[in-house]
């Protein structure tokens, strides 16, 4: 389902379906380059942009394509125990004898609880952030991201713990590229998951229907392509798929209701995998995840024919990532004029791309960047509910922009900025022309109007400040900083 | 039209405060409904709540009269002698004692078994639906925009409408109407640093040009919203800032974002509409802690609402109404929780309303598939709520023929 608040953000023009997805053959530049880092990633640095601009266009997809080898960055997070009674435990408080029902909690216990859940959550998402920021796999990062808003689930309530969440993570992170069918049956067993959508309790004398339903609505169908009767009967299926005393995934027989089930036209004594596997036979299937696909990579509210194709791609592959990624990103349609910045940067983007832009270290990922992400729209680990983000015109409103804005202000005001941002410098002048056309080039790849960038000149030679205001060495750092600022804050900036 | 209204008070009550502060005073007397067509209702104000997740119908107003309840819910059913009697026949949640005492005030209309034919059981679908008021079709405007779309307000009043809401719920969705989302607290809802030395508010006055080298189909919208977070930042804070309360609210978001609504009211900005959010509500397991405590939480952010309102003058011209996507199974499932079922009440207060109880309650001898059948069409609701609230027809607001509901006195 579209986000429906004003309708369709569907570019302007037609689509050519005959050429749409044959590999593209026109200019390769640093606007394209730019174009493939942002999607395929979180946007590259002056210096990546270059060194992609430098390569063919095969070449560029190429290495984003097949990830090189990350294992040289942290592979989690440094995990606090926060499961309520071991929290408790730890700190001796634990006041009920065995046997006992627990005493009513006190105030200091229910801090400590949400002090161990909060820690947790912070280092989450440094540590993917900074992931995000240091990787050379930005795509399989940028995959990664698109799992979890996809078959999303919330560190929050339902027993979920941080681990849970980071083990679910790497499984996203894992099939980045790989196998949907396959995929959609690892979250199927996955614990964050099982918690999350409440299928541990699902118990054949007691069915409960939350996983069965939204594995269909919301991760593999879409509404209109089954009907009650197949969420009742799906949800037998998944009866017994629930977790052992260590929260692994366990198929408890004896929960199982082994009993004829009738799903989606067939019958048989199905299990959960069964009914995933019934799932990727269906047309919807392919044609859900090619929607996806194209609204996250290429263009909103993309065109039947062009859905078609990519859903062509994907059964033709049986639902392997690699190649259907590889066709996409190198396509006309990927390239064309009608996909140049037709998408929302995300919170992530907007923040991991500003990272990067100014080489910031992943480690400067502290509490305000995070409270300006939440105030963005995006918390990670924390979607609004089981369909993920919405994303395109969601992230725009007054509040978010202000929000970027500000989020903006201050990284330009970081004092490491001018040092780790080297080519702030190099390259730079004290002609406000020249000036200007440096940072316009290397923060918007010069998509800004004609009358900004006469007013960016203006501001950097002090328009409305005194003769001693004009751009010199002595005000060199502060105008620069200032005018990456408005550079930011101009609309291409918010846009992929 | 904006100064003249600045000049004629100014003439009437010393003109110096006038002149002094003529750019904000000028502009917030132009936004408050002196310009606007006058009518019984132009003061009018619809504060929506939100209790997302599906709040659990039969635990927050309780059939207690109903035997079947209690073989229904073994675990979650709530004792006779707890429940906070309405009627005879229900009552509510022991959370809600502030409310049930706007209830006996009659401040307070319950309309029961409130739902929609052929019931969606997804979150997003169902909210979609309640917010849209298009069960059958996918509406790509919501109720309250096409109101606001069709009453034309003040085009210059950035605050016809607000949403206390991290993201722009799909109700305000509108043709013509754009409106901001902003945080409880206001916190993030400005530039904290505007980097002002010369040029760069030149530079930010153009932000919203659109002639860029690329055509992209959000240009426009950025653009747009750019330019209206700019000018509204700037005036909101400025506007509702002269309000003194001496209500004492509890902490709760819920709570937070009402002060705010109660501020805007009171500053006179001309808002018509404010949509503020409770929840989660999606009790699968353990239901009866987490439902008690949100329950009791509204009853007490809605109660130090309207006690501050009511300080200032303005309980009568504020209503408030509830919903949620849907009410939840009838029977409790093993996780001493329910599903996502289908019919439930409503709650509408303050303002005009006739206090009491409406509606028939669902039966829970008929069940549809195991959850209750609605006795009520929610556009019922809606169409009350603009017909006799906001003082226009509901025709080409809310498709279909619903008939309002005696609720609301004239």
């Amino acid at each position: 389902m579209l986000a429906t608040t004003s309708g369709s953000f569907r570019p302007a023009g037609s689509l050519d379906a005959g050429s749409a997805l044959l590999p593209y053959r026109g200019a390769w530049n640093a606007r394209r380059a730019a174009h493939l880092l942002r999607r395929a990633g979180f946007g590259g640095s002056p210096v990546e942009v270059s060194a992609f601009a430098a390569m063919s266009m095969d070449g560029a997809v190429d290495r984003l394509i097949h990830f090189p080898d990350t294992s040289q960055l942290p592979a989690g997070p440094q995990l606090g125990e926060d499961e309520p009674r071991k929290v408790l435990r730890a700190m001796a408080m634990m006041a009920a004898a065995p046997g006992q029902p627990a005493p009513a909690l006190t105030t200091d216990q229910i801090k400590a609880i949400g002090k161990a859940h909060f820690d947790n959550s912070v280092a989450m998402m440094q540590w993917w952030i900074g992931r995000m920021i240091a990787t050379p796999a930005p795509l399989q990062e940028k995959m990664t991201l698109f799992w979890h808003g996809h078959f999303t689930t919330a560190y929050e309530g339902k027993g979920i713990t941080a681990s849970d969440i980071v083990t679910q993570n790497q499984l996203y992170r894992s099939y980045a590229l790989g196998n949907i069918r396959k995929l959609t049956l690892a979250v199927s067993h996955d614990p964050a998951m099982l918690k999350y959508l409440d299928n541990r309790a699902n118990r054949s004398q007691h069915p409960n229907e939350n996983y069965a339903r939204e594995l269909m609505e919301l991760f593999t169908l879409g509404i209109g392509n089954y009907t009650e009767q197949d969420v009742r009967e799906s949800a037998r299926a998944f009866t017994g798929y629930t977790l052992d005393a260590d929260d692994q995934f366990v198929f408890n027989p004896r929960q199982h209701d082994d009993g004829s089930k009738t799903f989606l036209g067939q019958t048989g004594n199905f299990t959960g995998d069964d009914i995933v596997n019934i799932i990727f036979q269906q047309p919807a299937a392919a044609q859900f995840f090619a929607r996806e696909l194209l609204e996250y990579f290429v263009y909103s509210d993309p065109e039947p024919q062009l859905v078609d194709a990519i859903a062509w791609q994907l059964k033709k592959n049986y639902f392997d990532l690699t190649p259907v990624m590889s066709v996409l990103l190198r396509s006309n349609v990927f390239y064309s004029d009608r996909a140049y910045r037709a998408l929302v940067k995300s919170p992530t983007e907007f923040v991991v791309g500003s990272y990067k832009l100014f080489s910031l270290p992943p480690s400067d990922i502290d509490q305000p960047v995070l409270g300006a992400m939440t105030r963005m729209g995006q918390r990670l680990f924390y979607p609004p509910n089981v369909k993920g983000w919405d994303g395109g015109a969601a992230w725009i409103n007054s509040g978010t922009l202000l929000t970027r804005e500000n989020l903006a202000s201050t990284l330009c005001a970081n004092p490491q900025m001018m040092q780790t941002a080297t080519w702030l410098t190099q390259g730079a002048s004290l002609d406000p022309k020249t000036l200007s056309s440096h940072i316009v080039t290397q923060v918007l790849q010069d998509d800004i109007s004609p009358a900004l960038r006469v007013q960016l000149d203006a501001y950097l030679n002090g328009a409305g400040t005194s003769a001693l205001g004009m751009l010199s060495g002595e005000n060199f750092d502060e105008r620069i900083r200032g005018a990456v600022y408005l550079a930011m804050a101009t609309p291409a900036y918010q846009l992929s | 039209m904006q100064s003249r209204a600045g000049f004629l008070l100014g003439s009437l009550s010393g003109l110096t405060v006038v002149a002094k502060n003529a750019d904000f005073f000028g502009r917030a007397l132009a936004q408050a409904p002196l310009s606007g067509p006058t009518g019984p209702t132009d003061n009018n104000v619809l504060v929506l709540i939100n209790l997302q997740g599906g709040n659990d119908g039969l635990n927050c107003v309780v059939p207690y009269s109903m035997p079947q309840y209690y073989k229904y819910r073994p675990t979650l059913g709530i004792a006779q002698g707890d429940v906070l009697r309405l009627n005879d026949q229900v009552g509510l949640n022991p959370g809600m004692k502030s409310f049930k005492a706007m209830f006996d005030k009659g401040q307070v209309a319950v309309i029961q078994g409130v739902g929609y034919p052929k019931p969606d059981h997804s979150h997003f679908r169902s909210q979609e639906i309640w917010q849209t008021a298009d069960p059958e079709g996918y509406s790509s405007t919501g109720w309250l925009g096409r109101y606001l779309d069709a009453a034309k307000l003040p085009k210059d009043n950035l605050f016809n409408a607000v949403a206390v809401s991290p993201v722009l719920p799909e109700v305000f969705g509108a043709r013509t109407v754009d409106v901001p989302a902003l945080d409880g607290n206001l916190r993030g809802y400005g530039l904290t640093s505007d980097r002002k030395a010369g040029g760069a508010a030149a530079f930010r006055s153009m932000l919203s040009d659109t002639t860029q080298p690329f055509n992209s189909p959000y240009l426009g919208k950025v653009a747009e919203i750019e330019a209206n977070a700019q000018r509204g930042s700037e005036e909101l804070p400025k506007l509702v800032a002269g309000y003194k309360t001496d209500a004492q609210y509890p902490n709760s978001n819920l709570a937070r974002s009402l002060a705010l609504a109660a501020q805007m009211v009171g500053s006179q900005l001309g808002t018509r509409i404010i949509y503020v959010t409770h929840g989660s509500f999606d009790t699968h397991t353990s239901q009866k802690g987490t439902q008690d405590r949100l329950l009791e939480q509204f009853s007490d952010a809605v109660s130090a609402f309207y006690a501050d309102l009511a300080a200032h003058g303005n309980d009568k011209r504020v209503l408030t109404l509830t919903f949620s996507e849907f009410g939840r199974r009838v029977a409790e499932n093993a996780s001493r929780g329910t599903d996502h079922g289908e019919a439930a009440p409503v709650f509408m207060l303050g303002g005009n309303v006739k206090g009491g109880v409406y509606g028939n309650h669902p039966s829970l001898d008929d069940l549809d598939n195991g959850d209750v059948k609605y006795t009520t069409d929610f556009r019922s609701v809606y169409a009350t709520v603009i017909e006799k609230w906001l003082g226009r027809s509901s025709q080409g607001i809310i498709a279909g023929n619903f008939p309002s509901l005696p609720i609301i006195a004239a």
